[in-house]
């Protein structure tokens, strides 16, 4: 049982991550080049025009008095409306729909990734030094070593252009027409019974988890095998195995439990680097998520989207931190103390 | 920085207060030398400002993370097999005082600008 005490602890950790967030995306955005109420006033505007628009924004405010405004509206979850993106839009109505899409890509990625990770991890370790165990090892090693730029036009080639298995960007056939619920797509197909369209949606989505989640599979089996072969070595597998017990037995019931610590925390570390890497596989297959909203502001100087979209990110990766130290606990329960 | 003996709190309150003056005096320093350099106190005190704040919060997602997933980082370098000398106690500490010192430079801006505001 996780105790009240140790999740409270945790959750009030969240408040210097995401403070430290905003004041450094505050500041990097301070430091760069550009003004804002030029963007917004375009560059033909003119000078009594842009000083009009710095004194709406509160751009001529000292910037301590700026950075404070920022925090006390951050968190209310006010990161103020785009400058660009989506003119006049509130930034938290933007987020509210492209983040389930990057939501899904990144879910399915890990999914995949511990899907096919944990086992060949684990067949590693048990296996050690046969045939299957340096396959899965170079596998793995290639996996770590291949970037999402390249692994994912690659893979377009071979199962979009010269296959033809999977169809190479968006999220749906454009024949369905599907009405958000979640928004995610698989799961609104799903609870309203358009199979047809969870089918097109499943196939849509599989290329680009397998390119996210070839990353996070390489390194879970790695840490898998590692975290395995240490636990084997212990005294107690020793004695499991000394009272009669069966190999896999002994394996499965008292070394896969410990042996999964490690692993689960790289699971947690590794959910950053799918949000990260999910900017890239968005932009290369078309996929209009929170990753080319980022992009797409930056290049434009729409420094609120690209505020809010930046503490969304630390917000989610720091969440799923949190629910892999409620894991720990439950793995280990000594970790609380 | 190794941590073989924890330093006392006075030790700790007396680093992090050093590291505050250092910031403060940076920017203190900072801010009319870019006066003098033909920038406007409003420019100056902007950008001095934000190296400030990006320390700052620099720091504070790095304190946090190492106490976050420090223990984390610790097993997964001990499991990859490179293990180094760096541990979540350190880096705590280390980025406390490199807090301390963005924390010192926001602050001393500010002081700088209200002087320097003053007398042009």
């Amino acid at each position: 049982m996780i105790s009240k005490r140790f999740v409270i602890k945790r959750l009030l950790l969240l408040v210097p991550v995401l403070f430290g967030v905003a004041t450094f995306v505050f500041a990097i955005l301070h430091l760069a080049p550009g003004d804002p109420a030029r963007v917004i006033a375009g560059q033909r505007a003119s000078e009594q025009f842009v000083q009009q628009v710095r004194a709406e924004l509160g751009l001529n405010d000292p910037i301590w008095v700026q950075y404070g405004r920022f925090l006390v509206d951050a968190v209310q979850l006010d990161f103020g409306n785009s400058y660009q993106i989506q003119k006049g839009t509130p930034v938290k109505q933007i987020l509210r729909y492209k983040l389930p899409v990057t939501l899904e890509m990144a879910l399915f990625g890990q999914f995949l990734g511990i899907l096919f990770g944990i086992p060949i991890g684990l067949l590693g370790a048990i296996k050690q030094d046969a045939l299957s165990d340096h396959v899965t090892r170079i596998g793995a090693l290639s996996g770590i070593s291949v970037p999402i730029y390249w692994s994912g036009p690659l893979l377009i080639l071979l199962f979009a252009q010269i296959l033809n298995w999977f169809p190479a960007s968006g999220r749906v056939a454009s024949e369905f027409d599907i009405n958000p619920i979640t928004g995610i797509i698989t799961l609104d197909t799903l609870v309203r019974g358009n199979f047809a369209a969870f089918q097109s949606a499943a196939m849509h989505l599989f290329l680009p988890s397998v390119v996210i989640g070839i990353y996070s599979m390489a390194l879970i089996s790695r840490m898998m095998r590692s975290s395995m072969l240490e636990v084997i070595r212990q005294d107690y597998m020793r004695t499991a195995r000394a009272k009669g017990q069966g190999s896999k037995i002994t394996v499965m019931k008292h070394g896969f439990q410990n042996a999964l610590i490690p692993v689960v925390t790289v699971i947690g570390i590794q959910f950053g680097t799918l949000l990260g890497g999910a900017v890239l596989t968005e932009t290369i297959f078309g996929i209009a998520g929170i990753g080319t909203l980022l992009v797409s502001a930056i290049q434009v100087g729409d420094y609120p989207v690209v505020q809010g979209t930046v503490l969304m990110f630390a917000f989610l990766f720091t969440l799923v931190n949190l629910l892999v130290d409620v894991t720990y606990s439950y793995l280990d329960p000594r970790i609380e103390q | 920085m190794s941590s073989d003996v924890e330093p006392t709190l006075r030790e700790r309150v007396r680093r992090l207060g050093r590291a505050l003056a250092l910031g403060a005096a940076l920017a203190a320093v900072a801010v009319p030398v870019l006066v003098l350099s033909g920038e406007s106190v409003g420019f100056a005190s902007e950008k001095i400002f934000a190296v400030g704040a990006l320390v700052f919060g620099f720091s504070i997602l790095g304190w946090s993370g190492s106490v976050f997933a420090g223990r984390g980082i610790e097993n997964f370098q001990r499991h990859l097999g490179g293990r180094s000398d760096w541990s979540e106690a350190d880096s705590r500490q280390a980025m406390a005082v490199l807090g301390s010192v963005g924390l010192g430079g926001m602050v001393g801006t500010v002081l700088a600008t209200w002087v320097v505001a003053g007398v042009t």
